[in-house]
């Protein structure tokens, strides 16, 4: 461990390791710290990923860290009376093994020369006339202090070290889904990720079964953060009123917060970046986190190197990370939250409604953000939701 | 007013570790940073606590009681 690096990496989840990764191959001295003694674990996440985003990240995925492979999705109304499919090559993917699939990443990033260690917490982080400039951590025990020139904040939900840093990230109840998963052998599974709205059954979300094998897979809800109890009644209660379960056994329990709203007002302060789930980076949609983390550790690890080379790492040189990912995801994520905004105010009469005409084309237009010939397909059938639509047209 | 000030600083949250899985999403939610996560326990400060519950509606497993 050195006293100086020009980037210091919070958090080795993909976000972070994926930054570490980029700035120590541009040629940056790079830490990259977590607080858990073992990369990857305990996973928090459906470990769902298109299969897409291999060759927009330039990812490998090794075998090892694919649990399955995905065709498609499977969306179920209310009343269980309609199920729509949608597979084509744009909806393939994987379930994959975070604890597999994150420790790799972060084997990646120290492969290209950045260091990293393991059950290090950052207790303070440290300012000079304003500006970020290290932190201090506690490795297994032992305190010490690191000077950077960038410190990129990829600490996941908990958002603690841009709050630290005097950056209000924390999730509010409305614009935050909550979420539980139990990892169940014994249930019968395609490859299809398997998505069931019901707002009784998942108030302002939905229930997952995403197979991570012919018999294994994470059965799942997200309830949004004003409604009422806690979402694994949800789940316990879905899983009890559904005879496929009968004799599941679970093998692993996982859970956190999704942030669902608009991505954080600012990723970037003097010598600070935000990255993946700390920065509400996350799809308001589906709630997946992970490739979006990958996305923007990746500019930010970029953009960090070069300004630390430079020397110019103050919140309007850094802004080139918020400018080119705001350009290339801003828009995208806006629209999407824009349905869902929509999508909260209906109730499962709507839904079902809805559903009695969906077919795997209309999800087709709506996955790529057209929203027009859907809305107006349902208006038709159900006029008295024109105000609510409308928003989407 | 007497029973507010002898609160202050009295933390109405229990966090029970048996049940927690310390996914994070209450130390997500606390709007004083009150709340931290350890590796496998969250751990509280109950001076900043402000006993807004907000912890105790996040957490997904139901492992924080709140009573106000």
């Amino acid at each position: 461990m050195k006293a100086d690096y020009d980037v210091i990496v919070v958090g080795a989840g993909p976000g972070g390791s994926f930054a570490a990764k980029k700035a120590a191959k541009a040629g940056a001295s790079v830490l990259l710290i977590d607080r858990r003694k073992e990369l990857g674990a305990p996973v928090r996440c459906g470990e769902g990923l298109g299969s897409h985003w291999l060759d927009e990240l330039g990812l490998k995925v090794s075998p090892k860290a694919i649990s399955a492979e995905i065709s498609g999705s499977v969306l179920y109304s209310p009343n269980m009376k309609r199920e729509v499919k949608i597979q084509n090559p744009e909806t393939r993917g994987y379930v994959i093994d975070r604890k597999v699939f994150d420790k790799d990443l972060a084997i990646d990033a120290g492969r290209a020369g950045a260091e990293v260690i393991a059950k290090t917490e950052v207790y303070e982080v440290m300012k000079k006339d304003g500006k970020v400039c290290g932190v201090k951590a506690n490795c297994a025990g032992d305190k010490f202090e690191a000077n950077c020139k960038v410190l990129i904040a990829a600490d996941g939900g908990e958002s603690t070290i841009a709050r630290m840093a005097g950056i209000d990230s924390t999730a509010t109840l409305y614009d935050t889904d909550f979420g539980i998963e139990y990892e169940m052998v014994n249930v019968d599974c395609q490859d299809l990720i398997e998505i069931y709205f019901s707002k009784s059954a998942a108030p302002r979300g939905y229930v997952w079964v995403f197979p991570k094998g012919k018999d294994v897979a994470n059965v799942g809800v997200g309830i949004g953060g004003l409604e009422k109890g806690n979402a694994v009644e949800y789940l316990d209660r879905f899983i009890k009123n559904n005879k496929r379960f009968e004799g599941a056994q679970t093998v692993a329990i996982k859970g956190g917060l999704i942030p669902v709203g608009e991505p954080l007002k600012e990723l970037v302060a003097d010598g600070l970046m935000i990255v993946g789930t700390a920065a509400h980076q996350v799809d308001p949609i589906h709630g997946g986190g992970m490739a979006l983390a990958m996305e923007a550790g990746g500019i930010a690890g970029e953009v960090a190197a070069k300004c630390a080379a430079e020397e110019k790492t103050d919140k309007k040189s850094l802004y080139e990370y918020e400018s080119i990912w705001r350009k290339k995801v801003g828009p995208k994520l806006m629209r999407r939250l824009r349905l869902r905004k929509v999508l909260e105010k209906l109730d499962d009469n709507d839904f079902n409604a809805i559903f009695e005409n969906l077919t795997d084309k209309d999800l087709d237009e709506l996955i790529k953000g057209d929203y027009k010939p859907v809305v107006q397909k349902v208006l038709f059938k159900r006029p008295q939701l024109l105000k609510v639509l409308s928003a989407l047209l | 007013m007497f029973i507010i000030e002898e609160l202050k600083g009295v933390s109405l949250i229990k966090i029970d570790r048996h049940r927690c899985i310390y996914c994070g999403a209450c130390v997500g939610v606390c709007p004083k940073l009150a709340l931290i996560l350890k590796e496998t326990f969250v751990e509280y400060d109950e001076k900043k606590c402000i006993n807004c519950g907000m912890c105790a509606k996040a957490c997904p497993m139901k492992a924080i009681d709140f009573k106000k």
